[in-house]
Parts: structure tokens; sequence; C-alpha cells
């Protein structure tokens, strides 16, 4: 008797739980509580096998990938065809997220490492919830936004420091070269 | 090695099983075909209308959705609202198009007759000027014809009638699962594409349903304002069953190049007998071929309406009419153009997806 009551007031855990991730990553920080619900049907979730090609350099790239559970190694080809790895990402992050907003080939290829399962937020379905929920898509693009700022802002300081050391490496080499002559 | 008997007649038992099990499945596989073939063989035409319906409402569904009513309560609402406004036009409609469709139908075999008439003119003109078509008998044939046409018309009118009752009860149901678990409908089907090819899966899916539901939509709205001008043009002349012919003018008009042939026919016929061939007989020829055809259609409509890219080569609307003619009748030649236009919109979105990111032949060659 207990188990049937527990089986008829079952809520779908699996799908629960997905409304859960969803809500606990930092770039849908913007969306509202009832959001969710549309966005758990506006994503698709994919099982991926250990060393499954997720996509290769050069594939047209339509949308982001965040990883649900599993590990993926995300690396790119040198001029010998030899694969340097570029990062292994974990649960939460995601990748990819520059496709999502304009079309163009992907610059990284992606491959897992172990068993994983993947969440795809695509460029089309985000095209139709612009049209169709302008509000939700207007918080998932301000996240997305967000995050692809963050990014640009890491890669410029990061850029400058490099500049400075090539700088200062550049000053330290002249006087030797000066004294030489 | 020795091969005793016991080994050949295992061999030969297992043969046997085999080829019987085989034709088993096989003769199995045709039944099962065939049951599903007749299951399947009145759904075509409700389900084909329904995904025609549900294209033409999905934009007005879409906008009340947009104004956060639940999508389910939206169709309702949709529905209702279209369900008022036929019965109010209907009930507006019907006294006066069976009046017309009474007075037709005792008009009829004085058209034919005139139309006879017309045919033994032109066949006595022809054998006049080449003799070696004597006995070539033109206006026979056009006389078993027509009375085919004839009867055939009275026949098959009460029975599309009985049709359009059963079509009136499918259409709704099926357009209605189809407004609303569509994009559900959409999403299982691609899900099940392997993991390496899902992305593009998805991608195509959306374009090509998109490019899909702009050209039925244009199409239809085209073939409205077609029929719609003709009608108002033909009120006024003194011609007779002007929306019945503005009707036809309309559906016709959803064939390319063919169709506004065809369409015009009937109505130049009538007012060639009705009305003579006076200054109204030739603004009706005008009316058809240059106001809606050339300027209306031409000029206006089908640059706004449709893209460019889903005309058909005339090869390809011939082959299209005349193989959906052979499948399902009158109503094959209708719906066969658009379906090949849809085959072809499916294969321009996927070379326009392959041009647009040269691939996927560059897999192969990536690190050169």
């Amino acid at each position: 008797m207990d188990l049937l009551w527990s089986n008829i007031f079952r809520s779908n855990n699996d799908e629960e739980s997905l409304v859960g991730f969803l809500e606990r990553l930092p770039v849908f920080n913007e969306l509202e509580k009832r959001d969710f619900k549309y966005l758990e049907n506006m994503v698709h979730t994919r099982t991926y096998h250990a060393h499954e090609t997720i996509f290769e350099k050069g594939d047209p790239g339509s949308g982001m990938y965040i990883i649900r559970s599993g590990k993926v190694l995300i690396f790119n080809r040198n001029i010998h065809d030899q694969e340097q790895e570029m990062a292994v990402l974990g649960s939460g992050e995601l990748f990819g997220e520059t496709a999502l907003s304009s079309p163009a080939p992907r610059t990284f290829s992606a491959r897992t490492a172990e068993a994983t399962e993947l969440i795809g937020m695509y460029r089309s379905d985000l095209l139709t919830t612009t049209s169709k929920h302008p509000a939700i898509a207007c918080r998932i693009l301000l996240g997305l936004a967000k995050l692809i700022s963050d990014q640009s802002q890491r890669a410029t300081i990061e850029l400058t420091a490099l500049q400075q050391r090539i700088i200062k490496q550049e000053q330290k080499q002249q006087p030797g070269t000066g004294s030489s002559q | 090695m020795n091969i005793s008997k016991a080994h050949f007649l295992l061999f030969y038992l297992t043969m046997t099983a085999a080829i019987a099990s085989g034709l088993a499945i096989f003769s199995s596989a045709t039944n099962i075909t065939m049951l599903l073939q007749y299951a399947a063989s009145g759904m075509f035409v409700p389900l084909l209308l329904a995904l025609v319906t549900s294209f033409l409402l999905d934009p007005v569904v879409g906008s009340l959705e947009k104004r956060s009513i639940p999508r389910t309560r939206a169709i309702f609402t949709v529905f209702f609202c279209v369900t008022t406004l036929l019965f109010a036009t209907a009930s507006w409609v019907i006294p006066y198009a069976q009046n017309m469709w009474g007075s037709l139908l005792s008009d009829f075999p004085r058209y034919t007759e005139q139309f006879l008439n017309y045919v033994r003119e032109a066949q006595s003109s022809w054998q006049a000027r080449l003799p070696f078509l004597e006995h070539y008998d033109l206006s026979t044939a056009a006389q078993s014809n027509v009375k085919q046409m004839f009867s055939f018309l009275l026949v098959e009118t009460p029975k599309s009638a009985f049709r359009l009752g059963s079509l009136m009860i499918l259409v709704p149901i099926f357009s209605f699962f189809f407004l609303r678990d569509g994009n559900t409908f959409m999403r299982g089907l691609v899900a099940l594409a392997p993991n390496r090819y899902f992305e593009m899966a998805h991608d195509l899916s959306f374009l090509i349903s998109r490019q899909m539901a702009t050209f039925v939509r244009g199409r239809i709205i085209e073939a409205v304002i077609v029929g719609a001008v003709i009608t108002v043009g033909l009120h006024f002349t003194d011609i007779r069953y002007a929306p019945l012919l503005g009707l036809f003018a309309g559906i016709t008009n959803l064939i390319p190049y063919v169709g506004p042939i065809i369409g015009m026919i009937p109505g130049i016929l009538i007012a060639a007998v009705d009305l003579g061939l006076g200054g109204q007989f030739w603004w009706i020829v005008i009316l058809y071929i240059l106001i809606a055809q050339i300027i209306l259609d031409n000029f206006i409509l089908i640059p706004v309406l449709i893209s460019r890219v889903a005309n058909l080569h005339p090869l390809f609307v011939i082959l299209a009419i005349v193989m959906g003619g052979k499948i399902y009748g009158v109503l094959g030649m209708i719906i066969g153009v658009p379906i090949a236009s849809a085959i072809k919109i499916a294969f321009i979105e996927v070379r326009h997806y392959r041009r647009a990111f040269s691939l996927p032949e560059t897999g192969t060659d990536r690190h050169a």
C-alpha cells in the first residue's frame, strides 16, 4: 500500500533535478523561477559515451553545451595533426557559447573523456524564444552577455599582462645587446 | 572430411527452415504494409489539410501566446473565433450558393453544347486546311469527355459533400494537436539523430520548417487574394456565377504555370456563351490574364509573399501534376506541386547550410 502511494505521488525525479541543475548555473542567474519550466523544454539533453566526438573544429556551430555530468576534453590540432589539449571541463561548466549568438564554424574540437551527459542549447530555439517569449529570451541573453563579457575582460587583462612581460623581456635584452656593440 | 547422411539431413532441414521463415516474413511484411496502406488511405487528405491549417493559424496562436496566454488556451481561443467566423459566413453564403449551384447544373448542358459547337467549328476548319486529319474526330471525343465530366459532377458532388462532413470533424482535431504538440513531435524526431549529427539535424529542421511555413502561408494568401480580386472584377460585368468562378480561379492558382490557365477556362467560356464577344468579354479576358495573373500575381504577390527560391522549374511542375494526378486524382494535381516545392525547399536549405560552413567535406583536410 505504501509503495502504491509513493508511486502515485512520485514526482519525476530526473526532470526535477534538471530544473534544479539549471537553476544552480550562474548563466541563468537572471531567470525567474517560473522561466525554468520553459527552459527545461527548450534545452536538449544528450548522453554521450566515453571518447565520443561532440564536435570537430570547423563544424557548423549552432549552440552551446552545458556539462551535467562527466568530463569533456577541449583540444586543438596542430600542423602535424597532433592533438593539443586546451582544457578539461567538468560538471556545471559550459563550452561553445560563442556560437549561440552568431553562426560560425567551431574554433576547437571537443570530445568526451568519460560517459557524459550534456545539455545542448541551440540558436534556433533561442530565436523561437525571442519571438514567442521575448522576456525569457532577454534574461537568457543577459546572462550570456555577462558571461562573455567576463571572459573577454579576463582575456584582456591576461593579454595586457603578457604584453607587459614581453616589453620587460625586450628591455632586459636590449641593454645586453647594446653593450656588446 | 566425411559428410555423413546426418550432416546432409541437418543441412537440408536448416536450409528449408530458413527459406520457409524467409517466405513467411516476406509475405507477412507485404501483408502488413498493405494493411497499413489500407488503414491510412483515407487519412492523407485530412492530415495534409490539418497541416496547412496549423501552418496558417500558427502565427495567430503565437501572437496570443506572446501576451502570456498559455498555448492550449490560445489555440482554443483561435479555434473558437475561426469557428464562429466560419459559421457566420456559412449561414450567410449557403442559401445563395445552393441557389447558384442549382441554376449552374441546369445551365451546364447549355455551356457544354456551346463549347462543343466551338470545337466542331474548329474541327471543320482544320479539316478543310489539313485534309489528312479527316479521320480524327475531335468533336465526338470532346462530347464523350464533357458527358463524363457532367455525370462525374452530378455523382461526386453529394459524395464530396459527405466527405467534407468527415473532414470537418477530423481536420480541426488534427490541426489542434499539430498546433499544440507539433514542436514536441519534431523534437522527438530530431532527437533520434546520432549525437554527431544532432546539432546539424536540429538546425536544419528549424530552417526547413520555417521556410515551409512561410511558403505554405504565402501560397494560401496568394490564392485567396487572386480569387477575391477575380470575384470583385467579375462583379463589374453581367456575368453569372462570379463567386464560383473566383473560387475556382483561386483554388487552381495554387498550381503554378498550368493552374491559372485552367482557372480562366470556365470564366471565359461562360462569358463567351452568355455575353457574346463584346466589350465585357474582353474585359473579362483582360481581368483574368493581365490584372489577376500578370500585374497582381507576378509583380506584387509572388515577390512579396513567396521567396523566389521556391519557384520550381516548369518541367518539375508538369511532372508533379501528372504524378499527383496518378496517385490522388484532381486533388493530387493540386497538392502535387506544393509537395514538390516543399521537397525543393528542403534541398535548398541543406545546400545553403553546407555552403555557409563549407562542410563536411573539410573533415579530411582540416590540417591542410
